[in-house]
């Protein structure tokens, strides 16, 4: 956000300074190194000049923004590709907003830079500073840029600094957006972010909760998923009162229950259940059956122990259906008594 | 696969239950089965979540031979309990400040209310919303000591268990024959 305000001003003072730019570079295309005249420059705002820092450290194909600018500076001084390098400040401000990685690359380009720098610098102050000259003006400006890196190395630690600490308080911007009129102080951000995570708990628990998607209003919302989680506390109830009041003892004979599950048509959504039906206990008491293990891995070698122990469940994705019921029944009820 | 657990739990405990009593009236059985099965409910997923500890915690404290079910339930049973009541304590504690300050700033925001005369909707929404997530808090084991944020999760996790044992309940509800 305050990248593109920054982007924005910059844009804005762009036709102002457009002419003002344009005979400092001139100026300092001729002086020798003055850090007084850069100071004028670089009183760009502080993420603008981090713009221009990440841009050539990135990709060097492509040319700078500023460079861009300078170069259409020169051509025609009212300036025509505003539009454009608006566009290309907008991306490249996002691109430096994101990638605050590239600040580490930073004191290495600039340092080799300015061994550059200090080797070119006779060649650039012999040749004419003529600005009608590309080649020199080219020249010019990767230089100032260069020295705006010089200068972005003495300000090194410092927008670094800034830098991680902008990034430190971007994040919660991020997710967390001040409209006007709100709160910006750390408690009232902190309880947005809150009150939003909160939110989003909320709205999975609407999409949990059937009925739940139309109704908006929390309100509302919690009165649904009040009633929902009464009502299946409530069946859990009933079922329990319905289980003891139709079996005489709190053990179930699981044979006469896997039987009438057996001749119930079952419905898919109950996967996976046969196995500690088998073996409730198997932790319990150590000594499993040898065939134990043909359970793990049935579905291909089902024919065969099928026909070997001639009465198994098939534990294909239904809940407890039979080949032989009536055999397996006992089978499984004597199993169960061997381990109880 | 929390099906296959809670059912695996819920029939040990039954087991467990049947063998430590044989008579049992039709109160006794449904309160046994009922507590079994909440217990394995509780008991899945190692009893990760908060409303667990709460639920096994409150079980082992209200009956005694319950203590007996949930030892043989779950084999690190003691520590899930002993963890719930450290933290339980600490949140009753924290809960109480907090509810304390609560009710501070509810009488300072009531007068300053009082003073601009003006019972807006959105005063009125939140009251509604406090009071249903107080229900709620009652609802869901444990929830007493949860901030808003904890207790939709932990909403979310009992509301995912307790269908998973409403549909193992029912299924063997309907699996047994009707005498």
């Amino acid at each position: 956000m305050e990248g593109n305000s920054g982007t924005d001003s910059r844009s804005a003072d762009n036709g102002v300074e457009s002419l003002q730019l344009g005979e400092e570079i001139q100026r300092l295309v001729m002086a020798p190194e003055t850090g007084n005249s850069f100071t004028a420059l670089l009183e760009l705002p502080p993420n603008q000049a981090m713009e221009l820092l990440h841009e050539p450290g990135g990709n060097d194909e492509t040319p700078p923004p500023f460079n861009r600018l300078l170069r259409s500076l020169d051509s025609t001084p009212t300036f025509p590709s505003n539009a454009e390098l608006l566009e290309r400040a907008a991306v490249f401000s996002v691109f430096a907003a994101e990638n605050s990685m590239e600040t580490s690359l930073i004191p290495v380009n600039s340092v080799a830079n300015s061994g550059e720098r200090v080797k070119r610098e006779p060649m650039d102050t012999d040749s004419n500073p003529n600005s009608s000259d590309p080649n020199s003006n080219q020249k010019s400006t990767k230089r100032k840029e260069r020295e705006k890196k010089g200068k972005g190395l003495t300000k090194k630690s410092k927008s670094k600094a800034n830098e991680t600490s902008d990034d430190g308080e971007k994040l919660p911007y991020v997710h967390v957006r001040a409209r006007r009129g709100q709160a910006t102080d750390s408690h009232s951000l902190a309880e947005r972010a809150r009150r939003e995570k909160i939110n989003a708990r909320m709205k999975l628990l609407q999409e949990l909760v059937p009925g739940c998607n139309k109704i908006s209003g929390t309100a509302m919302v919690l009165d649904e998923i009040i009633n929902h989680v009464q009502s299946l506390q409530r069946q859990v109830e009933f079922l329990s009162m319905r289980l003891a009041a139709v079996n005489p003892r709190i053990d179930f004979n699981l044979d006469s229950l896997l039987a009438a599950e057996s001749e119930s048509p079952v419905d898919g959504n109950f996967p996976g259940t046969v196995m500690p039906l088998m073996w409730p206990d198997s932790q319990v008491n150590g000594n499993r059956p040898p065939y134990q293990q043909i359970w793990h891995f049935d579905g291909l070698h089902q024919p065969v122990w099928e026909r070997e122990s001639h009465n198994f469940i098939n534990a294909d994705n239904s809940l407890l259906s039979y080949d032989s019921p009536t055999n397996s029944a006992s089978l499984l009820s004597n199993q169960l008594k061997m381990e109880l | 696969m929390l099906r296959q657990e809670f059912l695996k739990k819920w029939i040990m405990g039954l087991q467990i239950c049947s063998a430590s009593k044989k008579e049992m009236s039709i109160l006794e059985r449904k309160n046994a089965i009922k507590l079994s099965a909440d217990l394995a409910m509780a008991s899945t997923r190692n009893g990760s979540t908060n409303w667990r500890r709460a639920l096994i915690a409150n079980a082992s404290k209200e009956n005694d031979n319950t203590t007996l079910v949930d030892q043989i339930l779950g084999k690190d049973s003691e520590s899930i309990i002993k963890k719930a009541s450290i933290p339980s304590a600490f949140h009753d504690e924290r809960g109480t400040t907090c509810r304390g300050k609560k009710v501070l700033r509810n009488r300072c925001c009531g007068i300053r209310r009082a003073k601009k005369m003006a019972a807006s909707a959105g005063s009125i929404a939140k009251k509604l919303v406090k009071k249903r997530t107080q229900v709620l808090k009652r609802l869901v084991p444990g929830g007493e000591s949860m901030d808003e944020f904890s207790l939709m999760e932990e909403t979310l996790d009992y509301i995912l268990s307790l269908r998973a044992q409403v549909d193992v309940m029912r299924h063997f509800a309907n699996a047994t024959p009707p005498n």
